[in-house]
């Protein structure tokens, strides 16, 4: 370790303490950032279509309730990832293992959080452009749910990657 | 508008509070069997368990919202749809008006 970079070795002295308290608030922050852009997308389109044809709000809000989903993703995996979090005696802070746990609680957070962050901005965009054409036409809302469908799995995707990918993070025993 | 409403907070509020409840069940041990899992697998069974309970209630919401009557509140709001008509009437009588009040203010 003497002889390494200087950079290296920053990064080795870095508590892991810091890279999973960064993922478990960016897990968090970023989801509810993409939830609320989508939801002000969307909301502002359903409104405005909804002065014309009142008959479109009830079912138009699956599109809010997509959106709002992916938030609870995001304060899901924040729960698990804070429960994951332990403390280990002063000796074993920079131990490989302790590292690879703060690693492991820091990327779960930012897989879940940017996945949730561009499911929320894709669902709040087809959400509005569902709102205005059911507002024309209503046999094409269940052609523009398809679509919606697809776009709300990529925050699945993301969500079941960061919970595996959590899952494995553990800190060395406190007796060794 | 109020059904609508209804069903939309109530949905809401359930896709909030079933996650939650399953996350604090598996980790202080309420539900039955919690206990001898370990530490990983806990984790992997009390995520996916959750993340499954918010899709469920999205199917169920959109099974209720797909149910409704197409055509209840097909006609525009009858009040505003006669104050509409009696604003277009009321255009149409001050339109003749004024060729009167361009006379009287010439002389």
């Amino acid at each position: 370790m003497a002889g390494s970079s200087s950079w290296s070795r920053a990064l080795m002295q870095i508590s892991p303490y810091t890279f999973a308290s960064i993922g478990i608030a960016i897990s968090i922050g970023v989801s509810v950032l993409g939830a609320a852009w989508g939801i002000y997308i969307t909301g502002s389109s359903l409104i405005g279509a909804a002065i014309k044809a009142p008959r479109i709000t009830s079912k138009n809000l699956i599109s809010v309730i997509f959106c709002e989903a992916v938030a609870i993703y995001g304060v899901i995996v924040a729960i698990i990832l804070q429960t994951k979090l332990e403390s280990v005696p002063d000796s074993q802070i920079y131990a490989p293992e302790s590292l690879r746990a703060g690693y492991a609680i820091f990327a779960s957070g930012i897989i879940v959080g940017f996945a949730n962050l561009v499911c929320g901005l894709c669902v709040g965009i087809i959400g509005s452009s569902c709102a205005l054409s059911d507002a024309q036409n209503s046999t094409l809302f269940v052609k523009i749910l398809v679509i919606e469908i697809f776009g709300s799995a990529l925050g699945l995707f993301g969500v079941i990657v960061g919970i595996i990918m959590s899952s494995q993070a553990t800190w060395p025993a406190k007796t060794a | 508008m109020a059904g609508v409403m209804q069903k939309f907070i109530l949905a809401s509020m359930i896709m909030w509070v079933a996650p939650m409840a399953i996350l604090y069940g598996f980790n202080h041990h309420i539900i039955p069997g919690s206990g001898q899992l370990s530490s990983s697998s806990q984790t992997l069974l009390s995520g996916f368990l959750a993340v499954i309970s918010v899709n469920l209630v999205i199917v169920f919401y959109i099974i209720m919202a797909m149910k409704e009557p197409a055509n209840r509140e097909s006609q525009p709001d009858p009040a505003f749809l006669a104050e509409a008509k009696a604003s277009i009437n009321q255009s149409a009588t001050t339109t003749s008006n004024p060729d009167a009040q361009s006379r009287d203010k010439v002389e």
